[in-house]
């Protein structure tokens, strides 16, 4: 039982960042690897203008605006790659938007090694240090937090897609780009949007997972956003609640794991889940088409 | 003596023409360049140390390059599959064994494993791959690196006494790296490396020409493993004598480095390859001045490239290449010169005495037999119950409206549609045989959309068509051995003499891709007639063609019975060809056969004028009354 709920706990952080993958997904057809970095690279950040204060201003944000930081450098870091680097990749085949997130991921986390070194940035707590005690299970307030954010996310996107004007410009958009350029869907402004907000939940997720999984590392998020991918392939790529329930899953499968099985193990059975459902169901246990 | 002058103006016009590539240039003066290297003032042991290094990332890459640029495939794991090569070269040379043999242990282990990975390939696709691939590199970091009996960490593997000095790891290094080089060439010119390009880019239509798509992805991933597993050894040896402890140079970050010089220096260019690995590994190493953002570099460049320039620097290096064809005037005509078809016979001749997959003798009523052939998709009904035959030297039209089944009946017989019924070809029952066997009965087609592959020659493409003819397994291929050189002299005789007959010789070397439509369309009969068939299914081959040139076709179909003795059935539109050429003309209408006879008695037919050549056609035939 105690392994179901910090499973669950950390399913709900992966699937934070999971709906950033499927956001792009589903508006740009690009699957992103560099989910986990671009928020990451915005808490590091935070932290650091935390601790030293912000160049020029000398001002010392407090703790809990280190996750604001992360989102807002996120969503800037998301507008800049989607401007300079996918929109021209929109017409090109799908490999190659997803070797430029690649790239992507590669610079900022080089980016944050040169700046913060290979050490384990210690990450306090954005939201608190309290902790609650559920049926034998600790969890730290970022997981709590995490969890309520990622039901928020999901309803607040729900809503998104199927009552809002714009909602339903993004959903054709991704049936027909061509076609919904011409009944006059602002496409470009549906990749900014998709590309802004994954960088924003990057951010969210990258503060929340920080201080709930030790510590942030370069390259760490990535390993983050992998889980997040597994779990987006597993439930669907193009189904937010699919990816929220692919990503429950891989966090649960991955705590049984780490609780029963020897190191390392917990990641070949993410390898194994994922593989099994691209052979059983491409399309993933929600979605509606495969990733080619 | 003083060389003669004919002599030498001859040697240096074959000297200058095989250089005007260059890639090859650049592969001639970089090899060059690397055995000088040691001599040169100013370079210590410590930077031939670190070449040794960067040539085993270019080989690393060079292996990744076969999934990326023949197979379209990415994979994240490869410095993973590095990793496996030189742990299995620590474990088996570490226990004692000599080093060729520890060598050998890796490359064969990492081909292995690669080929296992690969299995989940011939189902899932791209971007699927990719992540299957990322998952397997973290699995393997977090599953077998920190556990030394797997990497052999508490072995030691010996120097051996050949390598001991870091100029001889270097020379070996720069050996192997040409070696690889020389094999992917290989791989280039032999059925293996045709095969792949055939999956990548027409998959569903590569069983035409006798390729098992799944045999041959699941050979590049072997391959693609060899040659990474190679260049684990190389850094397993350079790091003796002792054993690896630090695992970073097979871990994530590797394999996104190695992604980054396959990109940059250009999928499927070897000269590229080896340039940006030299450039994005090698520098940074030996200028230690912007050692640290050197990485940094590394991923701007991958982005750059990517958005600027996707065929990285294989494609400038093709550019220029062009340019320096385009300058000496070599551009020719897109169009097949005219042929006269009376004087082709030497090139008829080349075509003809194909083995076959049966017996010719068998007797048989008809050529083709179709009986009672339905083709059902889901609840569609594309063909019902169609019988039709084809007698040995007809030429047989299959008209029809769009959509009336006639692409549908080709499909049957070649295998590429679910059919019931039954096909019988010299007495052989098809519907029982692979669609890869059937184009060594004798059956070839073409496609209304073409089945061949545009990123490539025309003359690659003839080859590629013959895939079937070509005996050699894959393997021996790549190391020419057995009959591979002989029976490609052969092949390339015929894929010259099949162009030859089209009037397509001068565009032998021309990019398919870049030639008109019409052209492209010649081409592709061109493939199928120098595959060696009987029986050749022509789908539509007049689309795209001006009055003049269907015209020409038509005479062809005739010289193709009359030389080669070849049996036709024609998918047309175009009646007063039909008229002219056909001896026997089937209409379809629905899927169902709707009238069959000779062709000015189909046309004439109520049901025909009605269903296919509709009221405007029998409009037009009354103004002219």
């Amino acid at each position: 039982m105690a392994e179901l709920i910090t499973g669950l706990s950390s399913g709900a952080a992966y699937a934070l960042m999971a709906v950033g993958v499927v956001l792009v997904f589903r508006c740009t057809r690009a699957l992103s690897i560099a989910q986990g970095e671009i928020g990451a690279f915005g808490f590091f950040l935070g932290l650091r203008w935390a601790d030293r204060g912000i160049p020029l201003l000398g001002w010392h944000p407090p703790r809990f605006a280190t996750l604001l930081i992360a989102v807002v450098v996120g969503g800037l870091i998301g507008f800049v790659v989607e401007r300079l680097v996918m929109r021209p990749l929109v017409r090109r085949p799908p490999l190659d938007a997803l070797i430029a997130t690649l790239g992507i991921a590669l610079f900022l986390a080089l980016l944050e090694l040169r700046l913060f070194g290979t050490a384990t940035q210690f990450a306090p707590s954005a939201v608190g240090e309290w902790k609650i005690e559920l049926f034998g299970a600790t969890l730290v307030a970022s997981r709590v937090i995490g969890i309520v954010l990622a039901a928020a996310v999901a309803g607040a996107l729900y809503v998104f897609f199927t009552r809002t004007k714009f909602g339903l410009a993004v959903q054709a958009t991704t049936g027909d780009p061509t076609v919904a350029r011409l009944l006059g869907v602002p496409v470009n402004q549906v990749y900014r949007f998709a590309w802004v907000s994954a960088g924003m939940l990057s951010g969210v997720a990258a503060a929340l997972l920080g201080p709930s999984f030790g510590g942030l590392t370069p390259f760490g998020q990535t390993e983050f956003a992998l889980r997040a991918l597994a779990g987006s392939v597993i439930g669907g790529l193009d189904s937010v609640s699919g990816a929220i329930i692919g990503s429950l899953i891989v966090g649960v499968v991955e705590a049984y794991g780490k609780a029963h099985a020897g190191p390392g193990v917990d990641s070949l059975l993410v390898l194994g889940l994922v593989l099994v459902t691209l052979l059983v169901r491409p399309k993933g246990l929600f979605g509606a088409t495969a990733a080619a | 003596m003083p060389l003669r002058r004919p002599e030498f103006e001859q040697a240096w016009e074959r000297l200058s023409t095989w250089l005007r590539d260059p890639a090859r240039a650049a592969i001639t003066v970089g090899l060059a360049a690397a055995l000088l290297a040691p001599a040169f003032p100013g370079v210590r042991s410590s930077t031939l140390n670190i070449l040794a290094g960067v040539a085993a990332i270019a080989i690393a890459a060079l292996g990744l390059d076969v999934l990326v640029g023949r197979t379209g495939q990415l994979s994240l794991a490869h410095a993973a599959f590095a990793g496996v090569g030189a742990f299995a070269t620590i474990g088996v040379g570490g226990r004692g064994a000599p080093w060729p043999l520890a060598l050998l242990a890796g490359v064969i282990a990492t081909a292995l494993v690669a080929t296992i990975a690969g299995l989940p390939a011939l189902r899932i696709r791209g971007l699927q791959v990719a992540i299957v691939t990322l998952a397997l590199q973290l699995a393997a970091e977090k599953f077998v690196y920190p556990d030394d009996d797997l990497t052999g960490a508490s072995l030691a593997l010996d120097r051996p006494a050949l390598l001991s000095s870091p100029k001889a790891l270097y020379f070996f290094a720069i050996a192997c790296v040409a070696g690889v080089l020389v094999l992917r060439r290989r791989l280039g010119v032999t059925r293996g490396g045709r095969a792949l390009l055939a999956v990548r880019d027409i998959e569903l239509r590569a069983t035409a020409f006798g390729v098992e798509p799944a045999a041959a992805k699941l050979g590049a991933y072997t391959l693609s493993g060899a040659i990474t597993g190679l260049a684990g050894a190389i850094l397993a040896f350079k790091e003796s004598p002792g054993a690896i402890s630090d695992t970073s140079p097979f871990a994530l970050l590797q394999s996104l480095l190695l992604v980054a010089i396959v990109v940059v220096g250009g999928a499927g260019s070897g000269a590229g390859i080896v340039l940006a690995a030299l450039f994005l590994n090698g520098v940074p190493q030996i200028f230690t001045g912007f050692g640290r953002d050197a990485p940094l570099l590394s991923a701007l460049l991958l982005v750059a490239a990517v958005v600027l320039q996707p065929a990285g620097v294989g494609g400038f290096l093709t550019a220029i290449s062009q340019r320096l064809r385009r300058r000496a005037g070599e551009r020719p005509d897109p169009r097949p010169r005219l042929v006269d078809l009376g004087a082709a016979d030497a090139s008829a001749a080349a075509l003809r005495d194909v083995p076959r997959g049966l017996s010719l003798r068998m007797p048989a009523p008809a050529l083709l037999e179709a009986t009672d052939v339905s083709v059902r998709y889901g609840g569609v009904t594309a063909l019902v119950d169609v019988s039709l035959e084809v007698r040995t030297g007809e030429i047989v039209g299959l008209i029809g409206a769009n959509g009336a089944g006639k692409s549908t009946f080709f499909n049957a017989a070649s295998g590429f549609a679910p059919t019931t019924g039954s096909i019988r070809y010299r007495n052989v029952e098809l519907l029982e045989q692979p669609a890869a066997r059937r184009t060594s009965f004798g059956l070839a087609r073409t496609f209304q959309d073409m089945g061949l592959v545009r990123a490539e020659t025309v003359r690659e493409n003839v080859l590629l068509a013959q895939t079937w003819l070509a005996k050699y397994p894959a393997a021996a291929g790549l190391l020419a051995l057995g009959a591979t050189l002989s029976t490609e002299r052969d092949l390339r005789r015929r894929a010259d003499a099949a162009l030859e007959l089209f009037g397509l010789d001068h565009l032998a070397e021309e990019r398919l891709g870049d030639l008109p439509y019409g052209t492209m369309r010649i081409v592709e009969i061109a493939s199928a007639v120098a595959a060696g068939p009987d029986l050749l299914l022509l789908d539509e081959a007049t689309a795209g063609l001006g009055p003049e040139e269907s015209q020409a076709l038509g005479d062809r179909f005739l010289a193709l019975r009359e030389e080669l003795g070849l049996t036709l059935v024609v998918i047309e539109h175009h009646v007063p060809l039909i008229a002219r050429v056909c001896d026997w003309c089937y209409c379809l209408e629905s899927g169902a056969l709707i009238a069959d006879g000779r062709p000015n008695e189909v046309t004439a037919d109520a049901r025909v004028i009605e269903s296919f050549l509709g009221r405007s056609a029998a409009a037009t035939g009354g103004r002219k009354r």
